[in-house]
């Protein structure tokens, strides 16, 4: 009691004598919150409150056209015991490791050009800017328009038939993986190939003629320098490229024919089916798959440390 | 000596990386001009007009089922329109917030920039349910709506933020000190120099919104945005009317970049001409 009395004093005595300083510290430290509220409380209602329902519908009791919450785990259980849906996570991992490596193998070139090679800042805003520029068209209407370009009768195959290298067409380029992750290669690769140029161009040149003076050739250079100090851009570009293709539906549906079932398109049917309870089984399972390639992105490098 | 060789090489591999990203836009343009009786596909059996003019239902009788872009373009204009708004004040302010470190200021960053990482279908997903349960019904104009924001708040944000860290504080200071109230520091001295960063941030808005598909999905209700209407199509047998409407809103996408970058470019010009008035 007697503790608290004086405790309290102390404290009502420290209150008094705050420095001016340090009471507009604190007065502004009032202000920022203020100012941050509205978006605070925007993304606290209508971003993690409809998560934790995801996470909660989970669990309730699904019937044929409705769900009640009364919590269970059968939507669990039926989830994870059948084949065709554990066959959607192996689906979402292999096209997910599949588009990530190529948006890496393709977009690290076009980066090593722009950010390193290119010394004029002219011409390598403007070679940035066109690469950007695809971004801005629909998502949409970029994914429709791989299927005039794939199909039986498409581009591809009238050039490599008009120009003799074939005789029948492809078949299997629309309509099958393939078709999925070269789609989703050439929507996503410029969120890698921005951030290695932006890391790549913050090299300084100095560096490597040094170790070009010391005799060290363009392997050598690459990777015991360009590499390591790009890497912070290949894991930003990473994230983005992983978050994106993990989350996708649109691009499997249209240009597999339904044959490329990823989480997502599960997420999708069931809902059209008014399987809820159901359809955040497979959005939970999704959360914790995005959760856990992000953790392990980020555990490759210290992005705050580099950035 | 490699370095040589690896140069031409090197630009070579981006010309075909431009067909990449830019060929299929190509071919889709150049399907769009294709005769009334040929289908999405090569060859060309006339070139035409046709497919423009179905769109604009100037063609009665089709087999062809008319796009049904007209409602849901309106709808889509005024929900990315508000959105934009709303986003950008959003953006403004929390980044102004930002500008002193408060407490819970690191959570709350990832709170934000997490709004742009959630896969759009979960959060659809999450509302849809939420909605359902509290007995709201679901619509372009509400539970889309703060979806969107949801999304494009966090690009606001990030732009704001970049340009409050470059920004020069002790002119708003001077401001301050000469016994100018903060509000009106903030319209006459803040808002002009961060200018070019909220025309960004409403840009980026604007045209995440306009695009946004997989947030809408679950939330829009019976009345369709335009991206939603497009991907129904997609579903039935599609026509060179799809095309022909990817070239339009291509083009639409284009002019508002380029009146973007005219704003931009009389932005910064007016401030040069102000800063060259003052030392004069």
């Amino acid at each position: 009691m007697d503790l608290a009395n004086q405790s309290n004093g102390a404290a009502i005595d420290r209150e008094g004598a705050l420095s001016p300083a340090r009471k507009r510290a604190r007065r502004d430290e009032v202000q920022a919150l203020k100012l941050a509220a509205p978006g605070i409380l925007w993304m606290t209602l209508f971003m993690v409150l409809p998560m934790i329902m995801v996470v909660y519908v989970s669990f309730w009791t699904q019937t044929t056209f409705a769900i009640e919450p009364t919590l269970t785990v059968d939507s669990w259980v039926r989830f994870l015991t059948s084949p065709t849906y554990l066959d959607s996570i192996v689906t979402t991992l292999f096209i997910w490791i599949v588009v990530l490596a190529s948006t890496l193998v393709i977009g690290y070139p076009v980066a090593l050009l722009i950010g390193l090679m290119i010394r004029n800042v002219t011409l390598q805003t403007a070679l940035l800017v066109v690469c950007i520029i695809p971004f801005w068209t629909s998502f949409l209407i970029r994914v429709i328009a791989w299927r005039p370009t794939l199909g039986t009768e498409g581009a591809i195959n009238s050039i490599l038939i008009n120009l003799g290298l074939i005789d029948t067409p492809f078949t299997s380029l629309l309509f099958s993986e393939l078709a999925v992750v070269i789609g989703m290669t050439q929507i996503y690769c410029v969120f890698m190939v921005g951030p290695i140029t932006f890391m790549l161009a913050r090299i300084d040149h100095s560096i490597i003629e040094a170790a070009r003076d010391l005799g060290a050739g363009f392997g050598k250079i690459f990777l015991r320098i360009i590499l390591p100090l790009s890497l912070p851009g290949v894991v930003v570009g990473a994230i983005f490229v992983s978050v994106m293709v993990l989350g996708e539906f649109a691009t499997a549906a249209a240009l597999s024919g339904r044959k490329v079932n990823m989480l997502g398109n599960i997420i999708v049917s069931q809902v059209g089916s008014l399987k809820w309870a159901f359809a955040s089984v497979a959005g939970v399972i999704l959360t914790i798959i995005i959760a856990i390639v992000i953790t392990t992105l980020l555990r490759i490098v210290n992005i705050r440390k580099e950035m | 000596m490699e370095s040589r060789l690896l140069k031409p090489a090197l630009a070579v591999y981006l010309g075909l990386f431009l067909l990449f990203l830019y060929g299929p836009m190509i071919v889709m343009a150049i399907l769009s001009f294709q005769g009334p009786t040929g289908g999405p596909q090569f060859p060309i059996v006339e070139w035409s007009t046709y497919w423009y003019q179905h769109l604009f239902g100037q063609i009665s009788g089709s087999r062809v089922s008319q796009l049904p872009v007209g409602e849901s373009l309106i709808r889509s204009l005024v929900l990315a329109v508000m959105t934009t708004i709303v986003s950008t004040v959003l953006g403004v302010m929390a980044a102004q917030a930002f500008r002193t470190r408060f407490a819970g200021s690191g959570p709350i960053f990832y709170l934000f920039v997490l709004g742009m990482i959630v896969p759009g279908v979960l959060v659809g997903l999450g509302m849809a349910l939420l909605s359902n349960m509290l007995g709201i019904d679901r619509a372009w104009w509400s539970t889309s709506f703060v979806l969107h924001v949801v999304y494009t708040f966090p690009f606001a944000f990030l732009v704001m933020l970049a340009i409050f860290n470059r920004f020069d504080r002790s002119v708003e200071e001077a401001s301050l000190s000469l016994g100018v109230s903060p509000a009106e520091t903030f319209r006459r001295v803040t808002f002009p120099m961060i200018f070019p960063g909220v025309l960004s941030a409403m840009l980026f808005s604007f045209t995440l919104s306009y695009d946004e598909f997989s947030r809408t999905l679950f939330t829009s209700g019976p009345r369709l945005t335009l991206p939603l209407s497009i991907y129904g199509t997609f579903s039935v047998e599609i026509y060179p009317n799809v095309f022909a409407f990817g070239v339009l809103t291509t083009v639409f996408s284009f002019t508002l970049l380029a009146i973007y970058g005219l704003l931009m470019m009389r932005s910064v010009a007016r401030n040069n001409q102000q800063f060259k008035g003052q030392e004069a």
